[in-house]
């Protein structure tokens, strides 16, 4: 089972009067099957903190630490912006990242680009596709490699309504099926509330502010009352730490 | 309420067939030969060829009919041209080589840069025509006035492209290999090197066209033979037919090579990029003299789709 675990995490840029505190002695824990969102206005350091986690980025004090069932494990990745290669096919893209190159890599990623039903199109070029077919192949991507935890840094919020609406779907079903450790970071709210089991709330200067289980059936209708109701819930907490853009 | 309406207009078979591009196109060669003639009826010069007379020129030096060899080492259009080429092969093949290097190292480090960049501009700036006639000066009519000229006119562009491209290179899929943890070897050779390709088309396309023009330019002030040196031994000869029918076949080579290789080299490494457009690359690249590219800070990348 995964564990992810955050200490006394900080993290600043620049220095001198340019200096900005990104993440301010954060502390979390997380672990096993759980979809975990973290919400908060833009500049908040949500995606630092992912970047982190991933590696991207060095902490500046504190701790993280990702265990994980299969050892060195590497996390997958899901970004905002699909960041495929673009003179790579869209099955090469996917070959890209993984460990062993191999026949069985190959019928893996191929079976993870079935799922998010873009089999047929492994032969493409990414240019070749629609934006939110590419963020499908970012997400194959990131499920190919099998990991136990999910990093995703707001991945439908370049898409249309529907397209996004139907790839959280997808989301969904994924993770119920691969039962794998997911932290989504978004700045919909909506979305935290119809995906996840707890919502985490970060608020600019990176304060993690609030911890909310959301204890509700799925899957979720946005239009449903008990979600309806538990958006607001969020959304009143929001108000009450002054998160709300004036 | 009132409603506007235009009136709907069918344009005319005619009207259709005068503006199609087609028509256009035709109507430039046609017209240069409505000047061409208008100027050769209105001066009274002896030395002014007709069209049909530099045609027939042309056609006599290819089919080797007119039985002219050129110069000390008597050959003739072929002849000229391999040994052009053969120069030309050998500069643009130093000066992507060379300007690869340098602009890679000028790419990744600061002091590199500051150490190269004026100087580079400063070749930027210098017309072949001084290259050539300098370079006539201290190494007398041999090859290696015309091969330097080659290098020297085409190598900082070579350079400033491939310094751009390394510039540019696209931060944020570096940081999606990294944070898959895929070997430093996989990032070079399936992020880096693809994403400097188009820099360095763009690279080798500059060297090739301002080399070719840079050869003929060294030909005429610092050779004793070559396609450049025909052009000027029919000129000292005072037949214009010769130098006209020579001018044209220096841009034919220009243009078919680079139809023959860099098109074909181009399609295959951008097959990816769906939208690329042959032709109009190939007029684009022509068009852009030294003296525009001169301007040096900012070229215009003829290929440079990545840069935003």
């Amino acid at each position: 089972m995964a564990e992810i675990s955050v200490k006394n995490l900080h993290k600043e840029f620049g220095v001198g009067e340019d200096r900005v505190v990104a993440l301010e002695n954060v502390n979390m824990h997380l672990e096993g099957h759980v979809f975990v969102s973290v919400v908060g206005p833009s500049g908040c350091g949500k995606s630092t903190l992912l970047n982190i986690l991933s590696g991207i980025e060095t902490p500046s004090s504190g701790q993280v630490s990702i265990t994980q069932d299969a050892r060195d494990a590497n996390p997958g990745y899901v970004f905002q912006a699909a960041r495929l290669l673009p003179w790579r096919s869209v099955i090469d893209n996917l070959m890209f990242v993984q460990k062993e190159r191999d026949d069985e890599a190959r019928a893996r990623c191929q079976r993870y680009l079935d799922m998010v039903q873009l089999g047929d199109k492994a032969d493409k070029y990414p240019g070749e596709l629609s934006g939110g077919m590419q963020q499908r192949v970012g997400i194959a991507r990131a499920f190919s490699i099998e990991p136990d935890v999910l990093f995703m840094d707001e991945p439908f919020s370049h898409l249309d309504a529907i397209t996004a609406r139907s790839l959280r779907r997808e989301l969904h079903d994924m993770w119920i099926e691969t039962r794998k450790t997911v932290l989504f970071v978004t700045h919909d709210v909506g979305e935290a509330v119809e995906l996840s089991n707890r919502i985490l709330v970060f608020a600019k200067g990176g304060k993690l502010k609030d911890d909310i289980n959301i204890d509700l059936p799925f899957p979720r209708d946005g239009a449903d009352e008990a979600v309806a109701l538990a958006k607001a819930h969020v959304l009143k907490k929001f108000e009450d730490l002054d998160l709300v853009a004036t | 309420m009132a409603s506007v309406s235009s009136p709907v207009r069918t344009q005319s078979g005619f009207l259709k067939l005068v503006k199609s591009p087609l028509t256009a196109r035709i109507l430039f060669p046609v017209m240069v030969l409505a000047v061409w003639y208008l100027i050769y009826y209105t001066i009274d010069s002896r030395i002014f060829p007709t069209p049909q007379k530099v045609v027939q020129f042309m056609w006599e030096e290819i089919t080797l009919t007119s039985g002219v060899t050129y110069g000390s080492i008597k050959t003739n259009l072929y002849g000229q041209f391999a040994i052009s080429l053969g120069r030309l092969a050998i500069g643009f093949a130093i000066s992507v080589a060379l300007g690869t290097v340098i602009g890679l190292a000028m790419g990744l480090s600061k002091s590199v840069d500051a150490f190269f960049h004026d100087w580079v501009m400063a070749i930027l700036a210098m017309p072949a025509l001084v290259w050539a006639l300098f370079l006539g000066l201290v190494f007398g009519f041999g090859s290696l006035g015309p091969i330097l000229t080659v290098i020297l006119a085409g190598i900082p562009f070579v350079i400033v492209n491939v310094r751009e491209g390394v510039r540019n290179t696209p931060k944020e899929l570096f940081d999606m290999a990294r944070s898959f943890s895929v070997p430093q070897q996989r990032i070079t050779r399936q992020v880096l090197l693809p994403s400097l390709m188009p820099f360095f088309f763009a690279a080798m396309r500059y060297a090739f066209s301002i080399g070719w023009k840079g050869l003929v330019i060294a030909e005429v002030f610092a050779s004793d033979r070559g396609a450049g040196w025909t052009i000027k031994f029919w000129y000292d000869a005072h037949r214009a037919h010769g130098v006209i029918g020579f001018a044209l076949f220096f841009v034919f080579f220009a243009l078919v090579l680079e139809k023959l290789v860099f098109e074909r080299l181009s399609k295959k490494a951008f097959k990816w990029r769906p939208q690329v457009g042959g032709v109009e690359m190939v007029e684009e690249s022509f068009l852009i003299d030294q003296t525009i590219g001169g301007a040096g800070e900012n070229p215009v990348t003829i290929e440079g789709g990545i840069r935003g």
